[in-house]
């Protein structure tokens, strides 16, 4: 599509794009590409960086916690939001108002107020141990805190919100009266779901799983702050390679990996859906 | 006193303000150096956004100045409280006895920034404060000036702390701190009992990362404060693995101390700043030995091409060995004097918080950074590299 067949209505729209686009080469693309390029050529050219992707285990063990604590976050945060935004289609068009608000309102907190917030309250002696154990339920304080549930209570808080809305924006489209008609023929209000609104659903199930999912593989504050070191995921293995190391080839290989996953989980997802539909294309 | 003020750019180099033609481009400049100010951006970027902004020619002009002598020698370090303690100790006394205004910048000399600012050739820091080891792996990759012995006195450091690119400041001590209410009877004593959960219940926390760390292992595996180095890593990490579910590991120095005061853990190994300021404000009931403790130091280190020329930061640094002016710093901040005049000049009631005292120094162990930055035989990986990925894994796995 050359210039020359634009009307100049689309050429000007065109024009307006481009300050845009210029910025996202200046800082975006070019620092990516200087990534990519430390990562073989950094300390020496070649690509001996990439080949520790295999020789060493260490990265192996990072990426298994990494996609193992990214799956849970996903799962969880998915069937919840589930939940939510099925209701939300239900709710009065004031309900659902104030229910939108509240999940957008979660997104201005600062991640840092949050990771300290549920550090306070999840810690041994913190708030919720400290009213579990007054109502007597348990006895021991549960260990919420440096370990992985910790760091997935922390980053299912992050994905819900977006699971929602993704959830949320799928189910509006859905005609109410599929279930009615179901009813009417006959089904149980269980068969009705399971038979007729999951499967309508799917396309948001899959939206929700795959912003979620790519979402929280860069994670880097909340597994830090709720992992307390003893939970390690990519992110804060490639922090150490640049701040403590200085292998800057072997970090900004790191993240060519971490790039490559996520366009590689869009890949697999293009094959299933259609992507364009997904982020609301 | 003139307390030390923060510096941005437009401080260094006063001609950036008034660079930019247009009005928008001084806001930028005005709002960017804020944000610095906040540490929403940091110095590099800053210094990125300057040159888009036209102001790049200045930066120059800068170093053209250092030709009839510094105005000034920007001394970073992380900030907090040892800003007024520097300034009081050397910054304002250095200023008055040669005019030569010291600048601190509290944003913490990163490694990763020092390579950033060397490779890019737009240096804006002097003076580093910083561990032993950063200072040998950025001197490996040739980011830092060589310390000029003739202007610094190699005598005026304990043995062995005088590298070719850093030369010690002052000394901390990784030691062992405890809640003693948890622990009626005996008290521990050793990295053995930290590791004895049996004799003394309750979780452990160590550090992140593995200096001063993997030493407590050696010594809780048997070895003397003698002889803890070379490291086995492989046996370092086995300990760990003992401790196991015991185990938890601290990120910062106030998180350090939070998890004792919050009964996390009951026992720690953290600072020795860190477990005197514990000790002081529970009235004893934090308390810590020095026994088996391990000595490490932070350095001062000059990046290549630093703006004020590397001989006004050598006299800086020269004139940070004074003992009295090291004395100051520990009754402020707790660090240990590494000129070995100044033990002797430490007043009575503070000696008990001083590492270098001689009857702590003979019970504690000392950091060997030579070893931490010497090939592990793994790849062309150094021992400091390795120790970081083991230590990494087995705190992880």
């Amino acid at each position: 599509m050359s210039a020359a067949v634009l009307g100049p209505e689309r050429r000007a729209y065109l024009g307006l794009t481009a300050p845009a686009l210029a910025l996202l080469a200046i800082f975006f693309v070019l620092p990516l590409a200087q990534v990519l390029w430390l990562s073989v050529t950094d300390p020496r050219p070649g690509l001996q960086n990439y080949a520790e992707l295999v020789s060493n285990p260490l990265i192996l063990r990072i990426w298994t916690t990494t996609v193992r604590v990214c799956v849970v976050t996903t799962l969880v945060s998915v069937v919840l939001g589930y939940v939510v935004a099925y209701a939300m289609t239900r709710v009065s068009e004031r309900h659902r108002g104030a229910m939108v608000l509240c999940i957008v309102v979660t997104f201005s907190f600062s991640i840092l107020v949050r990771g300290f917030a549920f550090v306070v309250l999840l810690r041994s002696e913190g708030v919720l141990n400290s009213a579990l154990q007054g109502l007597g339920l348990i006895g021991e304080p549960l260990r919420l805190l440096r370990n992985e549930t910790g760091v997935v209570i922390g980053m299912v808080h992050y994905g819900l919100p977006v699971a929602i809305l993704a959830l949320f924006s799928n189910m509006r489209g859905i005609n109410a009266r599929y279930q009615d008609a179901a009813r009417g023929l006959g089904a149980s209000p269980f068969q009705a779901f399971r038979l007729v609104y999951l499967p309508l659903t799917k396309p948001g199930i899959i939206s929700a799983s795959i912003l979620v999912f790519i979402y929280s593989l860069g994670f880097f504050i909340i597994p830090t702050l709720l992992g307390g070191g003893r939970v390690v995921m990519i992110a804060e293995y490639i922090r150490v390679g640049f701040e403590e190391t200085l292998r800057w080839g072997h970090a900004t290989m790191l993240s060519t990996s971490l790039l490559v996953a996520v366009l590689l989980v869009l890949a697999i997802m293009a094959r299933v859906v259609d992507l364009k539909k997904v982020f609301g294309g | 006193m003139t307390l030390l003020k923060t510096v941005y750019e437009k401080d260094l180099y006063p001609e950036i303000a008034d660079a930019s033609q247009s009005e928008y481009g001084r806001d930028c400049l005005a709002l960017a150096s804020e944000k610095l100010g906040r540490g929403e951006i940091d110095r590099r970027s800053f210094v990125r956004l300057a040159a888009m902004l036209g102001a790049l020619p200045l930066v120059a002009k800068g170093s053209a100045a250092h030709a009839a002598g510094p105005k000034e020698i920007v001394v970073v370090n992380w900030g907090g409280d040892s800003r007024p303690a520097y300034a009081k100790s050397f910054g304002d006394p250095f200023e008055a006895a040669t005019g030569i205004k010291v600048a601190q910048d509290g944003t913490g000399p990163l490694p990763s920034k020092v390579r950033a600012m060397v490779q890019s050739g737009k240096v804006v820091w002097d003076l580093l404060d910083f561990d032993a080891s950063k200072a040998l792996v950025l001197d490996a990759d040739g980011l830092l000036e060589p310390i000029d012995y003739t202007i610094v006195d190699k005598n005026k450091v304990y043995p062995g702390w005088a590298y070719r690119a850093g030369v010690a400041f002052y000394i901390y001590s990784c030691v062992l701190c405890f809640d003693s209410s948890k622990f009626p009877g005996a008290k521990p004593n050793s990295w053995a009992d930290f590791w004895d959960v049996k004799k003394f219940p309750g979780q452990r926390a160590m550090r992140k990362t593995p200096e001063g760390q993997i030493e407590a292992c050696m010594m809780a595996a048997g070895r003397s404060t003698k002889d803890v180095y070379p490291i086995d890593l492989e046996l370092a990490v086995a300990k760990v693995r003992e401790l196991k579910g015991n185990l938890i590991a601290w990120n910062t120095g106030s998180q350090s101390q939070d998890v004792l005061r919050n009964g996390e853990v009951t026992m720690c190994n953290l600072w020795h700043s860190r477990a005197a300021s514990l000790f002081k404000e529970s009235n004893g009931k934090f308390n810590w030995t020095w026994n088996q403790g391990l000595m490490n130091v932070d350095v001062w280190a000059v990046p290549k091409n630093n703006p004020a020329g590397r001989e006004a930061a050598m006299k800086l640094i020269a004139f940070t060995q004074d003992p009295s002016r090291q004395v100051e710093l520990l009754k402020i901040l707790g660090n240990g004097p590494v000129n070995p005049a100044a033990a002797a000049l430490v007043p009575e009631d503070v000696k008990r918080f001083d590492p270098t005292q001689p009857e702590h120094r003979a019970v504690q162990a000392e950091l060997n950074a030579d070893w931490w930055n010497a090939p592990s035989g793994k790849g062309d990986k150094t021992n400091d590299t390795l120790a970081r990925e083991m230590w990494l894994d087995v705190l992880s796995a």
